[in-house]
């Protein structure tokens, strides 16, 4: 039983639908169009276009409150909508449950193409990226209402110019981490 | 494609492969079944959910990578990335104006306009942050998720930091807001060009954005 | 003719690209260039700026998320 079953997946190796679909990657365009489908179900279902990186400072609350903290003073979290969210739990709150959805959704489509495997750290040096940048990402999008999908993506097709100016920021500022990383973290 | 490739190197030094594509279906199945138990809370939460795991199998199907749209000119030259960024802008565009403008047309509340954000030194500001960052760590917000779900310990740590970073901004942003945000405001471009100017006008410029990625890229790798 | 590996095992995108850019600068006419990568995006986009640039490219998957690219330098 468990041998034929092996034997199906296989086979299914050498599928061409298999291999067009499923092992091969998309090009970017075609990533491109998929995504603006599923941005405009969004926006149509839940009324917001996509965001991800809001639901962070949810957490990072969750988290500092798991510790003893208290974040009810805080300007950004005092409105009663921010409230209820923090107090609503994680089952109550669509926006986790949706960046959870990319991590499977990846984890699915990485296996399914058979090719998953845990990268492990290799230097300090990425480690202290990946802290650095981390915080980076974290702090800024806070100031900016937002991250690349929030703030960029949804911000510009949203025909907002507060999009734009992201753009142009964001731009320069990967101009900038290219410098840095080419000369600290290579 | 990469299958049919013959290697001058012995293929003998190569371990058997692992086929890991009925763990893949399985994983299927368990988004699908989580879809289901959080339908039966809040139909709205499973939608999310679903919607995310789509989000995150594009995003690594397609490799489509922000942080590549705004870094690759620059350190690379090439600019694939980023003219397929500015498509789904296109695309986007389109199908998030034809709802709005829905909703206008019968006298309801335009829909997502909380992402209409005011404009200030904090958006340049914040937006550079950001640019920084995720160039240094590998990857910007949903890419950074990704790639947890693809299995590296690098993101897993930025993601962590990630959170950290969102505080430590949550904690500041009374004083972002009094000082900085408060004094711009938002543009909503067809306040100012009407709804259909702002279209053609901003498809407009994408395309012009589209053709000097282009041609900026055929004049890097035409320079060596 | 020689064979040069480049090991690029555990490297986050841009590196593998950067390094196999400045390591491709290094060798001469008809020489090969192998660059491990098991970092899904930079199996695209090395091959991609590779062929971009006229050299003939293979790619082989030698395991479950591990790639190897190879380039011969044509010119």
């Amino acid at each position: 039983m468990e041998n034929k079953k092996t034997k199906f997946f296989d086979r299914m190796k050498s599928n061409e639908y298999y291999i067009k679909w499923l092992k091969n990657p998309f090009t970017y365009v075609t990533a491109a169009v998929l995504l603006s489908l599923f941005q405009i179900v969004t926006l149509a279902v839940s009324k917001n276009p996509w965001g991800v990186s809001g639901a962070f400072a949810v957490w990072g609350a969750w988290i500092f409150e798991a510790v003893g903290g208290s974040v009810d003073k805080w300007y950004y979290f005092a409105s009663p909508g921010a409230q209820a969210t923090l107090n609503g739990g994680l089952l109550n709150h669509p926006d986790s449950w949706r960046n959870f959805g990319i991590i499977a959704g990846a984890l699915a489509a990485t296996l399914l193409a058979s090719g998953f495997k845990l990268k492990k750290i290799k230097s300090f040096k990425q480690v202290a990226a990946a802290v650095i940048g981390g915080l980076m990402m974290g702090y800024g999008a806070r100031l900016a209402f937002g991250c690349n999908i929030g703030a960029l993506y949804g911000g510009i097709a949203s025909l907002s110019l507060s999009g734009w100016v992201f753009a142009v920021g964001m731009f320069l500022g990967a101009i900038v981490g290219s410098k840095l990383l080419v000369k600290f973290f290579m | 494609m990469a299958e049919q490739t013959t290697s001058r190197r012995s293929s003998a030094s190569r371990k058997p492969k692992k086929n890991q594509i009925p763990y893949g279906f399985l994983t299927v199945a368990g988004i699908v079944g989580i879809a289901l138990l959080l339908n039966m809370n809040s139909s709205n939460v499973a939608f999310f959910w679903l919607t995310g795991a789509a989000f995150g199998f594009i995003l690594q199907k397609g490799r489509f990578c922000f942080t590549a749209s705004m870094r690759d000119p620059y350190l690379t030259g090439s600019t694939s990335v980023t003219r397929a960024v500015i498509v789904a802008f296109a695309i986007t565009t389109i199908g998030f104006t034809a709802i709005k403008y829905g909703y206008a047309n019968a006298g309801l509340a335009v829909p997502g306009m909380s992402y209409v954000a005011p404009i200030s030194f904090a958006t340049l500001i914040g937006a550079f942050i950001f640019g920084v960052g995720m160039v240094i760590a590998g990857g910007c917000a949903s890419g950074t998720l990704m790639r947890v779900g693809e299995g590296f310990v690098m993101n897993t740590i930025a993601f962590f930091f990630f959170m950290m970073g969102s505080l430590w901004g949550a904690h500041d942003f009374g004083w972002w807001k009094e000082h900085v945000i408060s004094k711009g405001s938002s543009v909503f471009l067809p306040d100012i060009f009407g709804w259909m100017g702002a279209v053609v006008l901003q498809l407009g410029v994408l395309l012009i954005l589209y053709v000097v990625a282009e041609q900026y890229e055929k004049k890097r790798s035409g320079s060596h | 003719m020689k064979e040069v590996m480049l090991d690029c095992y555990g490297e986050a995108c841009p590196i593998p690209l950067v390094k196999a850019q400045n390591s491709i600068k290094e060798l001469e006419v008809g020489d090969m260039l192998i660059v491990q990568i098991d970092h899904s995006c930079a199996m695209k986009n090395v091959p991609e700026w590779a062929r971009k640039e006229g050299y003939n490219v293979e790619v082989e998957e030698v395991d479950d998320g591990e790639w190897e690219v190879i380039i011969e330098k044509t010119k």
